[in-house]
């Protein structure tokens, strides 16, 4: 049985029918086309997929359709601002933050929660808040600086 | 010897040339491939370690609406194939093995009709004996995985160069010990997929994240029983392969027989609980005994290694990683005796493989153990030890190894600074201790046919610009960007002006793919060979433009002029032009290839096996609570001789990640298994490190010059993940005085080990 939900997706007003069982990875993914969320584990694990729900970022496989009407979404997809990249987007590339670039877009959605949050995060907090997302080939080392450095950037915009 | 050279763009902080589609979600993986009609396919698998198959029904599932396609090993040639020795089949024929087994698939219209179609295939089974561990599996009456494979051996090697008795009989001490390594899984967070297409001439078009195009190719056409040239292989973007993306498994022929049988392109991605079972195969696991002679002044006078390594089901790489771990670290250290006898042995699990690393983690943990517990005895210091008998450039091991570069005690020197490691010696505090180790690595290995080498075409676009056209793959650790910038060195251009384009096996020349950490060494000099005879023709072209003599031209920044009279100049793109866009004229596009200068072992695996080696020291300092038993690491540095450094972000991304794994396996990573079931197939269960599990690293290169390297470049990808485990067991044996001797290292092994020592 499908259910109509109304969306605001990426700061669009959006609706769509989907089974209210549709994990909202598989309908990001297979139903709206958006495939820069991407899945890691299915189970909650990894971060991968993760998105912001009513600006908390979440992990969309264990999300269901069902809850969503009314919610606003935020993917990889409207993490630019405008025609121009995000600036923790801009570090991840300076910094070689990015490998295999398959947990990245779920890496930039949290990091960018932490940043929405606390503006200077130190080492330890950006250890702590990004913890439940897990990337195989960097060692996070690359991935810690370019947050540090997208932070500063924000904080030095903001003073401009 | 290092050289020291200005490059233009060779070592400079240049971002990856994929790092745009990166952060925008743009790249396309293997899930994010959509064709028209396609369907998805899921795989039934054997929920039994050993067991005949009396009988298959698949008619319930063909009736269920939605299902276009049920294939089983009826629907295949039944022919084994595999890397090195055929032994495995696209679905079970007759029986299936190990728990995950492929017995039959599903194609439908989505993966809720496939899954339920899944449920409907009726399996009749008689489970059989079955036998977990590969010691058990040698003893005369244990079942037989293979019916032809006399008590489950798989592969016998038994070695021995110069006289290894005379070499023990004249040792001072002998250190003798049995340590235990452990299977390990690649985690990359993409799983592995195909995408599969068949035209009804007998094309198959296959999409697949592999790391080894052209060696999926070449399986996947023996399997399936066509020529190479009906199997056309185009990558996708590759969410981490670390070996386990090296098409020995049978997602892609599923896909293919799948899409061949419905007549649409069929999708099959594997989930993370499937990855565990049945995609990349684990590391291998082996039981090592070590057996070391020293003299008195810390030089290794005689190493006989005795391995018992666990195949699995089915032979994938495990036979030439048991091989390397039998014999590569004798190209770390100055040996004339050493004797190696190894077992590779099939058992009803899940097939062993590559792993970053190949065989060296597994010896590494036991050997450089050995070597410490050797330097313990002789009251010598460890670095001393590895000092005394450190390989250097020239060296030529036991089995053949020339080493052309060797910084390894350069490595050694910046290791002992960046660890600041007499001082801590000097002042040690109580339950902190320091752990060392060594390694070397290959840079591209022969054992695929007699050839280790890449090929690479470069065309000029008319506005200038460059394009490599490479089949070698892209799997996230950067080497099209190295590849671009060694074009760029070479051609004297910009490397923004230099594109790489993706691998596909139809578009593309022969390359034999990500492995053996090999792609900037080999590749590179494949790239580089091309770059040139293409900077040949462009400056034929300029020398009549310029009417100079071409052997007086140089190249910089995209331009071509007379050395010393940079004013006039023609563009590269001026040049590409005028060579085109004219009566008779050509594109300016030309080839390179590289074969490295290494030899295919013999029949006693004599033979240097590789073009150029790599080197790396690691060192940390750990606190042991010897209340819990938790192992924390203090500090870490880790050296690496890897050459020239071409991309220094990527390079860095390689020992910092390698160095991630490393401590995974050493201190985290672990797979359980009940009867050959694996228990935790999940990353709730079988955890790799987060954030917060890694310890603070410091790391260095080595100013180091590889000749036969392109612009003296070498491999790097493996070696900083080697010697990881064995160092950290250093460190805490030297902090609280026990030696843990299987992997990983769990806070209740070190506990017990403490309670036992008293």
């Amino acid at each position: 049985m499908k259910k109509k939900i109304q969306l605001t997706l990426n700061g669009k007003k959006t609706i769509l029918e989907a089974p209210a069982h549709r994990l909202l990875l598989d309908l990001l993914r297979d139903e709206i086309g958006l495939t820069g969320t991407k899945e890691g584990c299915g189970t909650g694990d990894c971060g991968a997929c993760t998105v912001f729900l009513n600006g908390k970022p979440v992990n969309s496989c264990l999300i269901l359709s069902g809850e969503l009407d009314g919610a606003e979404l935020v993917t990889i997809e409207g993490l630019k601002i405008g025609p121009e990249l995000h600036p923790i987007q801009k570090a991840f590339i300076q910094d070689g933050g990015a490998q295999c670039g398959y947990c990245t877009p779920g890496m930039l959605m949290m990091a960018k929660a932490l940043l929405d949050e606390n503006p200077n995060p130190t080492e330890e907090e950006i250890r702590f808040a990004l913890s439940g997302n897990l990337c195989r080939c960097t060692g996070y080392a690359k991935i810690i600086q370019a947050v540090q450095d997208a932070a500063k950037e924000i904080r030095q915009a903001a003073r401009r | 010897m290092a050289k020291a050279e200005k490059f233009s763009v060779v070592g400079q902080r240049v971002q990856r040339v994929d790092g745009f589609d990166k952060v925008t979600g743009e790249s396309k993986y293997i899930a994010d491939i959509i064709l028209p009609g396609m369907l998805l396919g899921k795989i039934l698998r054997s929920p039994y370690p050993h067991a005949r198959i009396l009988r298959i029904d698949t008619s319930k599932a063909e009736h269920l609406r939605g299902v276009r396609a049920v294939v089983t090993a009826e629907d295949t040639l039944k022919r084994p194939w595999g890397a090195f020795f055929a032994d495995q089949y696209i679905l079970s024929v007759g029986k299936a093995r190990y728990v995950g087994e492929e017995v039959a698939a599903v194609a439908a219209v989505d993966l809720d009709v496939a899954e339920e179609a899944l449920a409907l295939i009726d399996v009749e089974w008689e489970p059989l004996p079955a036998v977990f561990d590969a010691e058990e599996a040698m003893k005369a009456g244990a079942p037989l995985v293979h019916d032809d494979k006399k008590r489950n051996i798989a592969v016998t090697l038994d070695i021995e160069r110069g006289n290894i008795q005379r070499a023990f009989a004249e040792s001072d001490i002998i250190v003798e010990d049995t340590f235990q390594s452990a299977p390990q899984w690649h985690c990359s967070i993409e799983t592995i997929g195909s995408v599969a297409e068949y035209a009804s001439s007998g094309k198959y078009t296959i999409y697949m994240n592999s790391q080894t195009l052209f060696n999926a190719r070449y399986r996947i056409a023996a399997a399936l029983g066509v020529p190479e040239t009906d199997i056309r292989i185009i990558q996708s973007a590759v969410g981490g392969g670390f070996g386990g993306k090296s098409c020995d498994d049978n997602n892609a022929l599923v896909a293919a027989i799948l899409a061949r049988k419905a007549g649409k392109p069929v999708k099959v991605i594997n989930s993370r609980e499937e990855e565990f079972l049945a995609g990349c195969r684990p590391r291998v696991f082996m039981k090592i005994d070590v057996k070391l002679g020293f003299k008195k002044d810390g030089r290794i006078r005689a190493k006989h290694i005795r391995i018992i390594a666990d195949n699995g089901a089915y032979s994938a790489k495990a036979p030439a990683i048991t091989g390397v771990a039998a014999m590569r670290h004798d190209t770390c250290y100055k040996y004339s005796d050493v004797k190696t006898q190894a077992y590779l042995v099939y058992t009803n699990k899940i097939p062993t493989g590559a792993f970053r690393g190949f065989g060296n983690p597994s010896a590494e943990w036991a050997v450089e153990q050995a070597i410490d517990i050797g330097a313990h005895e002789l009251g010598i210091d460890p670095m001393e030890i590895a000092r005394i008998n450190a390989a250097e450039s020239g060296y030529v091991s036991p089995h053949g190894n020339r080493v052309t570069s060797c910084e390894l005690k350069q490595c050694l020197d910046m290791t002992e600074k960046m660890m600041d490691w007499k001082k801590k010696r000097a002042d040690k505090k109580p339950n902190t201790g320091l752990g060392l180790a060594c390694t070397v690595h290959v840079s591209g290995k022969r054992h695929f046919g007699d050839y280790d080498g890449s090929s690479a075409t470069i065309k000029i676009n008319e506005d200038g610009k460059a394009l490599i056209l490479s089949g070698e793959g892209e799997i996230g650790q950067g080497v099209h960007t190295a590849m671009c910038q060694i074009a760029a060195e070479e051609l004297g251009v910009r490397v923004e002006d230099v594109e790489i384009s993706k691998a596909d096996t139809d578009l593309t020349t022969f390359c034999l793919g990500a492995f053996a950490s090999r792609l900037t060494y080999i590749s590179g000099n494949a790239v580089k060979n091309a770059a040139s005879n293409v900077k040949q023709q462009l400056f034929q072209q300029a020398s009549e433009m310029l009417e100079a003599n071409a052997d007086d031209l140089i190249s910089h920044g995209g331009r071509i002029f007379v050395k010393g009279a940079e004013g006039k100049f023609v563009t590269v793109a001026d040049a590409a032009r005028a060579r085109l866009f004219r009566h008779n004229g050509a594109p300016i596009v030309g080839s390179g290839s590289f074969d490295a200068d290494s030899v295919l072992p013999d029949k006693t695996r004599f033979g240097n096996e590789s073009g150029a080696y790599n080197y790396g020291v690691q060192a940390a300092q750990v606190e042991v609570d010897r209340e819990t038993g938790q192992v924390k690491v203090l500090q870490y540095v880790i050296a690496s001789d890897c050459g020239t450094v071409i991309y220094p972000i990527g390079a860095e991304g390689q020992v910092e990640g390698g160095f991630a794994q490393g401590i995974g396996y050493a201190l985290i990573e672990g797979l359980q298994f009940d009867e050959g079931r694996p228990v935790n197939p999940n990353f709730s269960d079988y955890r790799i490190p987060s954030m917060r599990d890694l310890p603070p690293l410091t790391h260095a290169f080595a100013d180091s010059y590889e000749p036969t390297g392109p612009f003296g470049a070498k491999g790097l990808g493996e070696l900083n993940m080697d010697p990881t485990a064995a160092v950290i067991s250093n460190a805490i044996f030297d902090a609280v005085g026990v030696r843990i001797k299987t992997l990983p290292i769990t806070p209740e092994k070190v506990l017990k080990a403490l309670t036992e020592k008293g």
